[in-house]
């Protein structure tokens, strides 16, 4: 069996595995220890490559602040910095048609900008927007799909744990790629708005559970002060990391550390946080960080073999043979990802994905920026899709027994948004200028 | 989570033999003051670079180092709880329909990590014993110099708690899939 054929069963045995339900982690190491000792013939060159990226694969700068994005995620989320931006917002769009729905788009895209994690977004909305639209007599399928689908921006505007660890695989900017991401993430959260207004106007009942709009409630009004009060925290979190950033204070990987402490004070300034809470947000934050990074280590060996049986350029050529072009490759290497990501994580399907299509991506000459914005777009509808969709568990086990919701319910009324997500990744692959026009 | 026969579905979240679970409790405490450590230390360096001209040396080369050591001390008790990453929709689906091939996939599946635990920590012994022996350290001469042994210790330690952790639950799912048979 040549080079190339063992690295493409290895694939294939790779998707057979993970559906199994082997550990992500261990499928990856398995299959490439035996890959390079086949490939090698030596099972003890296979075992070194993997000690050796078991020691070096993670120990770097960039990924070093992993941690501290992720505890900032959390700590932001237990200050109630989202409920308050949610009040806020809700006021703000009180008159609109699904004005609650737009709120939790617009505030969850405000808190895209101190959180990097999208599993933190939907938690925290599931908390506290769910409630509120289903009082105000909105479709419970409609409430947890706005919260799922907006929980997506997130990971899109920065910070964002993705686009760290595509800059990391891809060895560019973290810096540009937060860059990049801020006006597709305005789309994103422009698109849902509008999708939800359309809903609201010409079919109510999708939304309404008599598909009547409901009458405003303009007795109980927030004062000027109370919400500039209230946003004080966020905005200041914002502009003191995003402002500290690009007036060269600290690097974007820094932005991780000041913004985990600065979240910090305001939790501990608004007495959000008991040390037992405290505790549970440091261990949940090593959990989540080590087991994206034992999925980097395990990653990392995958890539050296693939690499060691030249399988990307031997697809290269095979797609130069078939005369597909650019947009074949686009077109292939984005169904591939939601297929993916119908089962197993974001970061995973990065790791197992661009090991493969880099070099591909590079041979076309793609501008690797912008590729890291379809990227991540991409792969986050993988949140949204069944039968695996995490922001959809999140909010399934964030809510428990309190609202009354099948899982498969859930991810009916997140199709809309699914829907809008789709549209808004095929414009920006077709108009990269969108992703680029803030980079100089 | 229990199924009828009174039985927990999987080997997650248990205590284990010799107390073990509270060791790899400690080992993942450590490794969150670590990351407490870390934040505390680049904002020292943030604020001391720009407000007093005095960076504080050599952070870049500790976060850099001190990920791989957090990973180890928090990889065995990861995985006790359940956080590794996989791929529920087939073993959910087992797990209602055929609780005892559910059991006994999983204890193959942990049977499969610890066997490339075992060889990922026969492979990293001569590297800390090269690392000891060379005195290998990051950093630069005369500017800030940490050795390298340390965390590749760690590593090995943690490795091996998760080599342990692997074969305890593989032992966990191979009881339960036994007393889930006597019930029956």
């Amino acid at each position: 069996m040549s080079a190339v054929a063992i690295a493409l069963s290895s694939l294939v045995l790779m998707l057979v595995l993970i559906y199994a339900g082997l550990h992500v982690a261990i499928t990856l190491g398995l299959l490439s220890f035996i890959g390079v000792w086949l490939i090698r013939g030596d099972a003890g060159v296979a075992a070194n490559l993997m000690a050796q990226a078991v020691s070096d694969s993670i120990a770097s700068h960039i990924f070093g602040v992993v941690p501290l994005f992720v505890l900032t995620g959390f700590l932001v989320a237990r200050a109630d910095v989202g409920k308050d931006a949610f009040e806020v917002a809700n006021q703000a769009f009180r008159r609109i048609r699904g004005g609650l729905g737009v709120a939790t788009v617009a505030a969850n895209a405000v808190f895209a900008a101190i959180t990097g994690i999208s599993i933190a977004s939907a938690a925290v909305f599931s908390r506290v927007a769910v409630p509120q639209m289903l009082r105000f007599g909105y479709q419970p399928k409609f409430a947890v799909g706005v919260v799922a689908g907006s929980s997506v921006l997130g990971m899109l505007i920065p910070p964002s744990l993705l686009m760290i660890l595509y800059g990391f695989l891809s060895e560019q900017s973290v810096g540009a790629l937060f860059t990049a991401g801020i006006v597709p993430g305005l789309i994103l959260a422009l698109a849902f708005s509008l999708t939800i207004l359309g809903m609201a106007t010409f079919r109510p009942h999708m939304v309404y559970l008599n598909g009547q709009v409901q009458p405003v409630d303009d007795t109980d009004l927030m004062s000027v002060p109370r919400m500039l009060w209230l946003m004080w925290p966020i905005v200041a979190l914002i502009g003191l990391v995003l402002g500290g950033i690009y007036a060269g204070f600290f690097t974007a990987t820094e932005a991780g550390a000041v913004g985990a402490l600065l979240a910090l004070l305001i939790a501990i300034g608004r007495r959000k946080l008991s040390w037992r809470g405290f505790w549970e947000v440091l261990i949940e934050t090593g959990h989540v960080t080590v087991a994206v990074s034992f999925l980097i280590i395990c990653a990392n060996i995958y890539t050296r073999m693939l690499a060691m049986s030249g399988t990307p350029q031997a697809l290269v050529s095979w797609m130069a043979a078939a005369g597909l072009g650019v947009a074949a490759f686009l077109l292939v290497y984005v169904l591939l990802i939601l297929l993916l990501g119908t089962i197993i994580d974001s970061s995973s399907i990065m790791l197992i994905v661009l090991p493969l299509m880099l070099p591909i991506a590079q041979q076309f000459e793609l501008n690797l920026i912008w590729f890291g914005v379809i990227t991540v777009v991409a792969v986050e509808v993988g949140l949204l899709t069944p039968p695996f969709g995490l922001s959809v568990y999140v909010i399934k086990s964030t809510l428990g027994n309190s609202v009354d919701i099948s899982l498969g319910d859930i991810f009916r009324g997140t199709a809309p948004f699914t829907l809008t997500m789709l549209a808004v990744l095929a414009l920006l692959v077709a108009f990269p200028s969108l992703s680029l026009v803030l980079l100089p | 989570m229990t199924t009828p026969s009174g039985l927990p579905v999987d080997s997650y979240g248990q205590s284990l033999p010799l107390g073990l679970d509270k060791v790899f409790g400690a080992m993942n405490a450590l490794g969150t003051l670590w990351i407490l450590a870390l934040m505390v230390l680049i904002n020292l360096d943030v604020t001391g670079r720009n407000l007093f001209a005095a960076p504080v040396r050599g952070v870049t080369e500790m976060v850099s180092i001190s990920i791989v050591g957090i990973v180890f001390l928090q990889l065995a008790d990861t995985l006790r709880t359940g956080r590794f990453t996989r791929a529920d929709v087939l073993l959910d689906k087992l797990k209602r329909q055929s609780p005892v091939l559910c059991d006994a996939l999983q204890a193959l599946f942990h049977s499969v990590g610890l066997v490339l635990m075992v060889v990922i920590l026969l492979a990293s012994w001569a590297p800390l014993a090269e690392a000891v022996r060379i005195r290998e350290y990051v950093g630069a001469v005369g500017d800030f110099q940490l050795p390298v042994w340390p965390v590749r210790l760690i590593t090995l330690l943690g490795l091996l708690a998760t080599a342990v952790c692997f074969l305890l639950l593989a032992w966990l799912d191979l009881r339960r899939l036994f007393q889930r048979r006597s019930a029956s």
